[in-house]
């Protein structure tokens, strides 16, 4: 099973994140992606930069997405291109967040 | 009140009312006294600061929200001594030159809650608040607030908001109270105990004070034992006494005759001691030179036989709950330590689990606005420094080694 789990701390909540979750629930859905599950997770330290969106196992980060991003980002779910303008975090939070998750708090 | 007169009750308020301002917080300063909520600052700057900031009117806030837990000082101090609080309160009001002090107390305390409300009518009918006290320039008004009983309500900037009428979510520093406080003018918010100090000071001067304690930490504290120990209650001991004393002669002991694993000088948020540290005077300094800390006085300890990792698990979900959830760096910090640590005690994540507290807490090191995210780190890091058999056995078998 792959994850995309969306941040939903005050600061993204406030940017719309939950709303974002629900519209990429919905597209997933409807590209029948079976295998793929969009969930919540409490954050991911890059409030500045939210909504974020992670997809894991895979480890892609995408930043500040807005909901006219998500097709794109189903695109990519379903063997589409990397959304290379939406990858804007920097490396050393990737790896920590990466290794978080690594230890199964999903 | 007949009783407290009896013993020197409201003579130093007779006395220094007489007096400056500024005499009170020079008394109170060559003292040396420290707050006694937890972080020591020193109380005679505190007040000084708030007098001179420009600002009208000025306030005091008496913090009596004790949210720690295990801690009782301040409820038995306000249930035994309410007027020992009211005298330092007035005298705190007439140093800072506050119109209005304003005592938060927590809710749940309805002893103290009533203890102190009569004295208060009894201190006014005495002249000893009001208007023109006893017969001087100054007029200090009184109220009580009640204070909701969350752990981040005890925290001088929530307390604030509390009795502006809102949440208790604690304000980002600076500006620190002294200078935007209450309603945006200077404020001096004090402990408790820390005002219980001040009419003995005055009576006594700074020299009969300084015969107690330590030439840093003069005077007394007060400390809380709790249900761990055979004789639980709150002991007053000099500053410099051995955490010894107060463990095996005040404490009679742990309880069930078990051998110390570990000690939490400062509960919930101090880093823990080995048992060979039981000989670390009980006085700041020394207590951040073993390693920890002495906070607000709450000692706890843990026995022989109990796990650390259900203790620091405990302790994770306490400041997870416990975060007031404006602050996006702690509310991120408490839910992933907590996460984390549930998954140490199932056995899951392997050894790579561990290295995961440190970075995390580094990440979040100086974020947030009040104290609170800073306080899970020292009983997590310590215990994972002092008992790393225990998270081992946890992770090998995803059970405790103690049961």
């Amino acid at each position: 099973m792959r994850v995309c789990l969306v941040c939903q701390n005050i600061d993204c909540k406030s940017r719309g994140s939950e709303q974002l979750m629900k519209e990429f629930q919905k597209r997933v859905a409807a590209r029948g992606l079976t295998d793929v599950e969009v969930k919540p997770y409490m954050c991911f330290g890059a409030c500045q930069e939210g909504p974020n969106i992670v997809l894991y196992p895979e480890k892609n980060w995408y930043a500040a997405v807005k909901v006219e991003d998500l097709d794109e980002i189903t695109d990519h779910l379903a063997g589409g291109p990397h959304v290379q303008r939406l990858d804007t975090i920097d490396s050393a939070l990737k790896e920590l967040i990466y290794q978080l998750l690594d230890t199964g708090i999903l | 009140m007949k009783e407290y007169r009896a013993r020197g009750g409201y003579e130093a308020l007779a006395r220094f009312i007489k007096s400056s301002p500024e005499e009170i917080i020079r008394q109170i300063t060559d003292a040396g006294l420290r707050g006694r909520g937890g972080a020591g600052f020193p109380t005679g700057k505190k007040w000084s600061f708030t007098r001179a900031a420009p600002e009208q009117p000025r306030y005091l806030i008496l913090n009596g929200g004790e949210d720690e837990p295990g801690s009782k000082k301040d409820r038995v101090l306000m249930e035994n001594l309410p007027h020992l609080i009211i005298e330092g309160v007035i005298l705190a009001g007439y140093a800072i030159g506050a119109v209005k002090a304003y005592l938060y107390i927590n809710a749940n305390y309805q002893a103290a809650t009533k203890n102190i409300t009569d004295a208060l009518a009894d201190s006014k009918a005495a002249g000893h608040w009001g208007q023109n006290i006893l017969g001087s320039n100054f007029s200090l008004d009184i109220e009580l607030t009640p204070a909701p009983h969350n752990y981040v309500a005890g925290e001088d900037t929530a307390a604030l908001e509390v009795i502006e009428g809102k949440k208790a979510w604690p304000r980002q520093k600076p500006p620190f109270p002294v200078t935007v406080g209450l309603f945006g003018k200077p404020t001096a918010v004090n402990n408790v105990e820390t005002l219980a100090n001040v009419a003995p000071i005055l009576l006594r001067g700074p020299d009969g004070y300084r015969k107690f304690g330590t030439p840093d930490s003069p005077g007394t504290m007060i400390f809380s034992l709790n249900e761990d120990v055979n004789c639980p209650g709150v002991y007053e001991l000099p500053f410099g006494t051995p955490l010894r004393y107060l463990i095996e002669h005040c404490g009679g002991g742990i309880k069930g005759g078990k051998k110390i694993k570990a000690i939490m000088p400062a509960a919930p948020s101090a880093a823990y001691l080995s048992p060979d540290k039981l000989d670390t005077p009980l006085e700041p300094n020394a207590m951040r030179a073993a390693g920890s800390g002495l906070g607000c006085g709450v000692v706890q300890l843990v026995g022989e036989g109990t796990c650390i990792v259900e203790e620091v698990l405990r302790m994770a979900d306490f400041f997870t709950a416990e975060s007031c959830g404006q602050c996006p760096a702690c509310r991120m910090e408490t839910n992933t330590l907590s996460m984390l640590m549930k998954k140490v005690q199932q056995g899951q994540g392997g050894q790579p689990i561990l290295e995961q507290f440190g970075k995390v807490l580094a990440f979040n090191k100086g974020k947030g606005f009040c104290n609170l995210i800073a306080m899970p780190g020292p009983p997590i890091e310590s215990a994972l420094k002092l008992f790393p058999a225990d998270f081992a056995a946890h992770l090998a078998t995803g059970k405790c080694p103690a049961n």
